[in-house]
């Protein structure tokens, strides 16, 4: 029994002629403190896996659990007291009419903390923004510093998983490789346990110690990151997504050599 | 201290406390409603308004009420005693005027303040829960729409019994349909977004996200269409004073005032016209100030 078990997941959208299948049977299971990473081509499904465990998507298939208890309907509030999420796109997903105080302060109030100031000024210092951005604007804010900002949010309620559904992907090279040292540091710091997904095979080799590679809703293969570096991929999809993301490494190292 | 409101201050990059951003932000968008001269134009006319309305005792050189002898002052064309002439009761139709624009802004005020929320709560929850309580909430909206607002209202007050206070609450009760329809097709446009998806993730009750995160994005845009509708509200007041179903006599109410003139429209324009420039001016202000609004509101049209 893992902290996340899934196991034979389907979830399909809309009725008849409408109706599409976004994940058709997945099964996996997560320790506590690992690092697991989702990777597919855009539709192949893997964003509906995270939505559907948080309760974003619906089930009509399979069981998910957490910690060995199932997750049925609407998610209780200690569920999100334990699970938070990271989305993709860091201009969506902050209030575009709220500071970032009041973003981190809610879920303090949500959830009747304490020492709510406390809380919101060592959040922010944690995600390397200082005090002068608690009262900003999202719009005062860049790209890097709003997925920031969400990370803070999510991590603000001590969640014990953290899913992150392409936290890197709506940001340019330099930037990502700050957020991905980040996401790193603050897993090693407080033990957590991570669902990365991605696009980016060369994003979840660093970030995670195993990977599912999803196609069309369907697991093709699962990997561990020994075998991805020994490259001892079976499948003929990995293969293609490995090649492509070879390409890209040479280009990434020379991003993280110049930021370092 | 010194420091404290001043432009550098509101306009801080880094606000030092809540009440300094909240501030800061008003004042941006005040400074990008002033560079727009037709909401100038509407402010300005609104504020005389309420201005007027304040004074009225003061600015008012007759009692507004009581006229004077009905021998010698009946229809008196204006002069510099009575500026807008005398009405056929031998009152001043200036000081009537200037003490109309109580009733008009208590009319326009209420009825804002009673069909705007209304409106707003009945489409953001029928948008943001959507299934059969959109479809319960919708069909009730569109019964109220289905008839024309001056029709409904003049049912209302029918039923009610005539007087302005139930005009007041007939017109509330037929106007917030439309802000109900915005509210929601707002609301369809942010259910979705990942910001309500993430509040939605950190255990958030219904009520906290439509109250907290979707009302005021929608808020916005109905503000603006509130301002837009002023003028028809300020209009179907006057024109239920007119069918004698809103403000009784000797009540100085503009509508009134222009269906006690009609009687003697072609020998003594003055009568029915004073009050008519009076309505015509006031709704001009606000839709002026309503587009005004809205190029600041919407980034859409602010380019």
């Amino acid at each position: 029994m893992g902290m996340i078990d899934i196991t034979d997941l389907a979830v399909t959208f809309g009725h008849g002629a409408a109706r599409v299948q976004a994940v058709r049977g997945i099964s996996f299971s997560v320790q506590r403190g690992e690092s697991y990473g989702i990777v597919g081509e855009s539709g192949s499904g893997k964003s509906t896996v995270l939505r559907a465990l948080v309760g974003l998507a619906p089930v009509t298939k399979g069981t998910l659990a957490l910690d060995g208890d199932t997750l049925i309907g609407r998610r209780s509030k200690a569920f999100y007291r334990r699970v938070q999420m990271v989305f993709q796109d860091p201009y969506a997903s902050l209030h575009p009419r709220q500071t970032v105080d009041s973003v981190l302060s809610e879920p303090l109030a949500i959830h009747g903390f304490d020492d709510r100031e406390g809380r919101v000024a060592r959040a922010l210092d944690d995600v390397g923004l200082g005090l002068g951005f608690r009262f900003r604007y999202p719009h005062q804010l860049s790209g890097g510093q709003r997925q920031r900002v969400a990370i803070a949010r999510a991590l603000i309620l001590e969640p014990e998983v953290l899913l992150l559904d392409e936290p890197t992907s709506a940001l340019d090279a330099s930037i990502q490789a700050e957020v991905l040292n980040l996401l790193d540091r603050v897993r090693t710091e407080r033990g957590l346990t991570y669902i990365l997904v991605s696009h980016d095979l060369a994003v979840v080799a660093h970030m995670c110690e195993r990977l599912m590679v999803m196609q069309h809703g369907r697991a093709v293969e699962e990997l561990s990151r020994a075998d991805l570096h020994a490259r001892v991929a079976t499948h003929e999809y990995t293969r293609t997504l490995l090649l492509a993301s070879e390409g890209y490494r040479v280009s990434d190292g020379a991003a993280q050599g110049a930021a370092s | 201290m010194t420091l404290y409101w001043s432009r550098e201050w509101l306009l801080a990059e880094q606000p030092a406390s809540r009440r300094q951003a909240r501030v800061g932000q008003a004042y941006r968008t005040w400074l990008a409603l002033r560079t727009n001269r037709m909401a100038m134009v509407g402010l300005t006319i609104i504020a005389l308004l309420i201005l007027m309305a304040i004074f009225a005792g003061v600015l008012a050189p007759f009692d507004p009420i009581q006229g004077g002898d009905l021998r010698t002052e009946r229809l008196q064309p204006p002069s510099w005693t009575h500026l807008m002439g005398t009405d056929d009761l031998a009152r001043d139709i200036y000081s009537r005027i200037l003490y109309g624009s109580r009733i008009t802004l208590m009319v326009v005020s209420l009825v804002a303040v009673i069909a705007t929320p209304v409106g707003l709560l009945v489409g953001t929850i029928a948008g943001y829960f959507g299934g059969w309580i959109d479809n319960v909430l919708m069909r009730i909206t569109d019964i109220f729409l289905a008839f024309p607002q001056l029709v409904l209202a003049l049912a209302f007050v029918a039923a009610l019994g005539p007087g302005i206070e139930n005009a007041i609450i007939a017109i509330a009760i037929t106007s917030w349909p439309p802000y109900a329809r915005l509210a929601r097709a707002e609301t369809l446009t942010i259910r979705n977004a990942d910001h309500i998806a993430a509040i939605q993730l950190q255990g958030a009750s219904s009520a906290r996200i439509i109250w907290g995160h979707v009302v005021p994005l929608c808020l916005s845009s109905v503000i603006v269409r509130v301002t837009l509708d002023m003028a028809g509200i300020i209009l179907t007041a006057a024109g239920l004073g007119f069918l004698g179903l809103g403000a009784q006599p000797p009540q100085p109410e503009w509508g009134a005032m222009i269906a006690g003139g009609r009687q003697f429209i072609i020998d003594d324009w003055w009568v029915a016209t004073m009050p008519g420039i009076a309505i015509f001016v006031v709704s001009l202000g606000f839709n002026f100030l309503g587009d005004g609004l809205r190029d600041v509101f919407d980034p859409k049209v602010r380019k």
